[in-house]
């Protein structure tokens, strides 16, 4: 254990360096948007808990689901390339983007029943930082999938191998970066009271 | 986690089961009534699913000390904060 | 210099270094108004000193922008600009647009300019910064217009780089933004909206993204750190300015008559926009470390890796003092505000308007960099100038304590003008740190009468000899 992981231990962040100026930076954001959502909730409890209750927390399952196989296809996509397989990384990578559509689609009709019930940023604190957090969230995916596209294509014409694959990590790092935000907006938004 | 090393799945595979598993029960638990036990469960869970992500998933249990502590200061400082917050409420 | 129609720039240059003088003396006329509120009355009331001085500034700014625009362009494109000769027509319609604006400001009571201007046909007066006459207004959309076809047939025709697809992007948005200024409804609240779109589009939104090309641009010519590098730094800079000045445009909607969520959202996101200052600082400063040439241009560096530091200090910390909505609260309309505004828009625009001069002047009058000699004064003036602003900043953020404390946040509060009374001594301050400002600014500006170019031979050899 020793000896293996020191020599392992001694790498350098995976994919571009930049990438991660950029996820941390954006973890800032969301860390404090979220302590924003938890100390806006403890002046206004009642609320917050039963306004909770309104949310159909089955969206927010599902959708964790989806995002956390969505990043899984994607950690497996980085494999993939390092083994020089880059149709395998780019096949696990269209199933990444296909998640993250299907994360999109079920986001929207969860906004279309909220907007069916008259729910908008003004009716009540709760729904104001619902509603922003998760549209944030949303354009989040948006950019990650727009990243993953670009990585997708590349890995598909052949521009990645065994030895170049710094792209796919850092498309990558930013979409596990977009999983790991929304695993605690689930628990925190929908679960948590 | 030492644990994940010892089945014969890829870590990242059985990473992937443990989140899909530790989701489930975060999401069942939700229908409990408000308690600070209940916010103190959630609140661990979801921060072992972070850890999994940041570890397997971004694959940073093989990079320098120093970005894993930044990370899991990270997870720290937000389920911190969201704590306090719950428990002055 | 590489390419002749970067000339153009020029006149831009020494213009825009012209109206900074005239934005200084108003500026110490007004602060002396401050403390004698009759100097000058009636010939020159207050707010008629206010909105040259404000007014000046915005377009000595733009001047830059748009000298640095026709330099940076051309060579990032590595062709000839698209026109130079409209150009330079454009700059002197500019140059005399801006000069009748402000000598009718003097001259014509406001009032009665609103009167003969058209301001009844499409009321547009009145809004701070955006005080111009209706045909200024128009006169501003139309030399936006031709620098933006100038430039763009430019970078069609040539090699397209980040930093040119950052800098004319931008420039299309400052001429975008400006569009809610021709917006001026009888609903206060849809008034506002509209004034902000245009003042915090720029100054929080897309003037950091000019600010950002510009830099960049300095620091690949100065440090000959790889573009690929910069140009990442910079892309994230852009995302990070994005995701917070969007959202925090929410800070100007507090108690407007906007929807109370603003001050949630306002006070979150706002709160976030020293990031992008902070991501600055690191890049300039990682990319002086990576350098991999000496550039004899010291000035430069200096003003180059000032900018970061004090639009931090400036936009980021003072920024973020009076922005969280219960801050607000108590310090709205303050002299809290007077000092944000005066170590933002030095630290953050007229800085980098001054890095780039320092870098292209040199460069257009036909050298790579000033004598040493010219260089001492450059550089002396920077201290000068960095040192007052600072001190203005300081005092004005006393008398914005003394008026919280007395008049905001009292159980007794005291009536306004004892309060100014009581802040005096903040407003003496604030006028010597001013008369300190503008000793600097005359140190800067001796420094391009000394004649020559940096001599690297004598310079080794006096380095050597001590």
């Amino acid at each position: 254990m020793h000896t293996e992981a020191s020599v392992d231990s001694a790498q350098p962040l995976p994919g571009d360096f930049a990438i991660w100026i950029f996820i941390f930076a954006e973890l800032v954001v969301f860390g404090v948007l979220f302590g924003a959502y938890a100390f806006a909730r403890s002046t206004h409890v009642e609320l917050f808990n039963a306004s909770q209750l309104t949310l159909n927390r089955a969206y927010g399952f599902a959708n964790t689901l989806i995002l956390v196989t969505s990043s899984y296809f994607v950690a497996r996509a980085t494999q993939s390339i390092k083994a020089g397989r880059g149709t395998a990384c780019g096949n696990w990578l269209a199933a990444a983007l296909g998640l993250g559509g299907m994360f999109l689609v079920l986001k929207l009709v969860e906004f279309h029943q909220d907007f069916a019930q008259g729910i908008s940023l003004s009716t009540n604190l709760f729904y104001m930082f619902y509603l922003a957090l998760t549209f944030f969230h949303f354009m989040h995916v948006v950019m990650g999938m727009a990243i993953l596209a670009v990585v997708t294509y590349k890995a598909y014409a052949g521009r990645y191998s065994a030895a170049n694959h710094t792209g796919v990590e850092t498309g990558g790092s930013y979409w596990h970066m977009v999983d790991l935000v929304w695993i605690i907006l689930f628990a925190l938004v929908y679960v948590i009271h | 986690m030492k644990l994940l090393q010892t089945i014969p799945l890829r870590p990242c595979t059985a990473s992937w089961l443990v989140l899909l598993g530790l989701t489930t029960i975060t999401f069942e638990l939700g229908s409990n009534a408000p308690s600070q036990v209940l916010m103190a469960a959630v609140l661990a869970l979801t921060l072992v699913k972070g850890q999994l992500v940041v570890s397997y998933f971004m694959g940073l249990r093989r990079v320098r000390p120093v970005w894993r502590l930044v990370m899991a200061a990270y997870l720290a400082a937000v389920g911190g904060l969201i704590a306090i917050a719950y428990l002055t409420a | 210099m590489k390419y002749q129609s970067q000339k153009v720039a020029k006149p831009y240059f020494i213009a825009a270094l012209a109206l900074f003088v005239g934005q200084i003396v108003f500026g110490l006329i007004a602060g002396l108004q401050y403390l004698h509120g009759t100097f000058l009355f009636p010939e020159l009331p207050f707010d008629v000193t206010r909105m040259s001085h404000t007014n000046l500034l915005i377009v000595w700014l733009l001047m830059t922008f748009m000298g640095a625009a026709y330099f940076i362009v051309p060579e990032e494109a590595q062709t000839e600009l698209y026109s130079p000769r409209l150009a330079l027509v454009t700059f002197w319609v500019f140059l005399i647009a801006a000069a009748l604006t402000i000598v009718a400001y003097l001259f014509v009571d406001y009032a009665h300019l609103a009167a003969i201007t058209g301001n009844a046909i499409l009321p547009t007066m009145g809004r701070g910064y955006l005080e111009q006459p209706l045909p200024t207004k128009i006169g501003i959309v139309l030399v936006a217009l031709s620098l933006l076809f100038n430039v763009t047939m430019t970078l069609i025709k040539g090699r397209k780089t980040s930093i040119n697809l950052i800098l004319v992007g931008s420039l299309w948005g400052l001429a975008l933004l400006f569009l809610p200024a021709f917006y001026f409804p009888h609903d206060t609240v849809k008034a506002s909206y509209a004034w902000w779109w245009v003042v915090h589009g720029w100054v929080e939104g897309d003037w950091e993204l000019i600010l950002g090309a510009l830099l960049g641009f300095i620091l690949i010519k100065m440090t000959g750190v790889d573009r690929e590098i910069v140009e990442k730094w910079l892309y994230i800079i852009v995302a990070m300015t994005l995701i917070s000045g969007l959202i925090g445009i929410g800070h100007h909607y507090y108690y407007t008559g906007a929807p109370s969520y603003w001050i949630w959202l306002g006070s979150i996101f706002s709160a976030l926009e020293p990031i992008p200052f902070i991501l600055l600082i690191a890049f300039s400063f990682k990319m002086l470390l990576q350098r991999r040439r000496e550039h004899p241009n010291k000035a430069a560096m200096l003003w180059a890796l000032g900018t970061p530091i004090m639009a931090f200090l400036g936009a980021g910390l003072w920024g973020f003092m009076i922005t969280l909505a219960p801050a607000q609260y108590y310090m709205h309309g303050t002299n809290f505000t007077a000092a944000h505004g005066h170590l933002a828009f030095f630290g953050a625009y007229a800085m980098i308007s001054l890095a780039i001069i320092s870098y292209a002047m040199p460069l257009l009058r036909g050298r790579t960099a000033n004598s040493a000699a010219a260089q001492r004064w450059e550089i002396a003036g920077f201290w000068i100038m960095v040192l007052s602003m600072l001190g203005i900043a300081l005092a004005l953020t006393g008398a914005g304590i003394v008026t919280v404390i007395l008049q905001r946040a009292a159980d007794d509060p005291m009536p306004f003008m004892q309060v100014q009374d009581k802040a005096r001594v903040f407003f003496w301050v604030r006028e010597f740190a001013g008369v300190g400002f503008f000793i600097g600014l005359l140190v800067y500006l001796r420094s391009f009468f000394i004649a020559g170019e940096y001599e690297y031979a004598s310079e080794m050899k006096q380095a050597l000899a001590a």
